[in-house]
């Protein structure tokens, strides 16, 4: 098995959280094993709940997968702004690709 | 103050517990379980767990070292005996807790058949992820699997079953699929898909006894079509309310649940029930009832923790559920009314639709196989009531958000 792959996850705030996660699962199962605050995740990955919101702004768009209809249509009810580069984390899988990247946390709800 | 005693970690227990530290709460969490798991979100259970494609730690709730860093005094393998309302005291193996404030969010259990030789090995309900692990090591050992009952759980697991090769039958016992929770055209379109890939099903029909050779099943007697062999049963006939402790604390009860306001109040003072074993008189329905749904535990549970913390925030949410089976993703906004007139969004052919119910040009209730889009804008048609534009809402050219009466 790959070794771990290192992310990061910024606050609206500018802070930056760096986790080491298992390549396979989802940025945002990553983002939960690793307490980051903001990802919610309350359907548990099945992408119908929207509270796994990201933006991937310094991400080279190339290297992430497409967005599938499902999460496109999600994405339009998610709580903060959506903009072009939303993301659902719970559709993005931890590999090799992603290494070192930064995904932006929106505004906190509450 | 002694703090918020939670008994159950389940989705609505735990997120009581996170709510309640988002809200400011200072004061003690525990939060007893009667499991030995960390808390675990229940529906991959049957689908994602099942075939492999999560493993445990993929499914947890929170991170294991959560609990701590928020100061939620997690007890595992700690369930809650008796309580003593006058005291305000739980009593757990271990020791006796005092609380302020009881949550109870103990969730349900799986409806049993108690016909000669249900309790042979090889037979199972699906709660719990204990009940997952023996079921998938015996699903990938078994050939013959009867599924009984064409509910949300026996359908997910004949859908697991299927994809690895297994020969499935589903045993119900209405004529059709799904007739409490969904309109016909939706539950017969479920049929016929899983009739596609190969699932048998005998409608109409109930046990009258397992075979059972050695302490394991072999095969279920049907009442009319005979026998079906199977070394794997799944009892997928529903669940019950665990109100175990409804009797100690005098609690109210309504729809086989606990009774609770729109707050998560039970009738006893500081008492809250959360999630599967609440029964509530629910904004979309005339009744009260039990939403046994990720989406109420965690809305209820969100009501809760603000009505402890002093603030206000009842329980107004459209009620959504969703079910994944093969490619199809089934999600259920708001509530199916008796005498809704029903219209078809979307051709059932070609596997994406919508069915809309609609009472006085509101939309009450909207059914979607792989049409989010139209779930996530049925959410808020529900929600805000506006007048529908009838000629526009079943043409897919129209988004839904724009069938309604002056828009543009």
């Amino acid at each position: 098995m790959d070794g771990p792959v290192t992310i990061r996850f910024e606050t609206s705030t500018g802070e930056q959280i760096e986790i080491q996660a298992r390549p396979g699962i989802s940025v945002m199962e990553a983002a939960i094993m690793n307490n980051v605050e903001g990802i919610e995740a309350e359907c548990g990955g099945s992408c119908i709940c929207a509270t796994c919101h990201v933006y991937c702004d310094r991400i080279d768009a190339s290297l992430l997968p497409d967005r599938t209809a499902e999460e496109d249509d999600m994405l339009d009810m998610v709580a903060g702004e959506r903009r072009p580069t939303s993301r659902l984390s719970c559709q993005l899988r931890v590999n090799d690709k992603i290494q070192g990247a930064v995904f932006i946390l929106p505004e906190p709800a509450f | 103050m002694s703090g918020v005693v939670i008994v159950g970690a389940s989705h609505a227990g735990v997120q009581a517990a996170v709510s309640l530290r988002q809200a400011g709460w200072q004061e003690r969490i525990v939060l007893l379980s009667a499991e030995h798991d960390y808390p675990y979100h229940r529906p991959p259970l049957s689908k994602a767990f099942l075939s492999g494609e999560k493993d445990e730690e993929q499914l947890l709730l929170r991170a294991p070292d959560f609990y701590r860093g928020q100061e939620i005094e997690l007890r595992l393998g700690e369930p809650a005996l008796s309580i003593d309302a006058a005291n305000r005291r739980v009593r757990t193996p271990s020791e006796m807790l005092d609380y302020d404030r009881l949550i109870l969010a103990t969730g349900s259990k799986a409806r049993t058949l108690s016909v000669p030789g249900a309790d042979a090995k090889g037979i199972f309900t699906l709660r719990s992820i204990g009940d997952a692990r023996e079921i998938r090591a015996s699903m990938l050992a078994a050939e013959n699997i009867v599924v009984i009952g064409g509910g949300f759980i026996g359908l997910e697991f004949a859908s697991t079953a299927i994809k690895h090769g297994k020969n499935v039958t589903v045993v119900e016992a209405q004529s059709r699929l799904l007739t409490r929770s969904l309109p016909q055209p939706i539950g017969d379109f479920i049929r016929d898909y899983h009739a596609g890939k190969g699932v048998t099903f005998h409608f109409g029909d109930s046990i009258d006894q397992f075979e059972v050779s050695e302490c394991r099943v072999t095969g279920v007697q049907l009442s009319t079509a005979g026998r079906l062999p199977a070394d794997l049963v799944l009892v997928g006939i529903g669940g019950v309310a665990d109100t175990g402790f409804a009797e100690d604390l005098q609690l109210e009860t309504a729809a086989g649940g606990v009774n609770v306001d729109p707050h998560g109040l039970t009738s006893a003072p500081g008492v809250y029930a959360l999630g599967d074993m609440a029964g509530f008189h629910n904004a979309y329905s005339d009744t009260p009832m039990r939403l046994e749904s990720v989406q109420n535990a965690v809305d209820q549970a969100k009501s809760a923790a603000a009505h402890i913390t002093g603030k206000h925030a009842p329980l107004v949410a459209v009620p959504w559920f969703w079910t994944d089976q093969y490619d199809l993703k089934i999600q259920m906004a708001g509530l199916s009314k008796p005498g809704s007139r029903s219209i078809l969004r979307g051709d059932p052919s070609s596997g994406a639709f919508t069915l809309l119910e609609v009472v006085d040009a509101r939309l009450v209730a909207a059914h979607s196989v792989n049409r989010a889009a139209d779930h996530m804008a049925s959410r808020r048609l529900i929600a805000e009531k506006p007048e529908l534009d009838l000629s526009k809402i079943g043409d897919l050219d129209t988004p839904l958000l724009k069938a309604v009466v002056g828009a543009n």
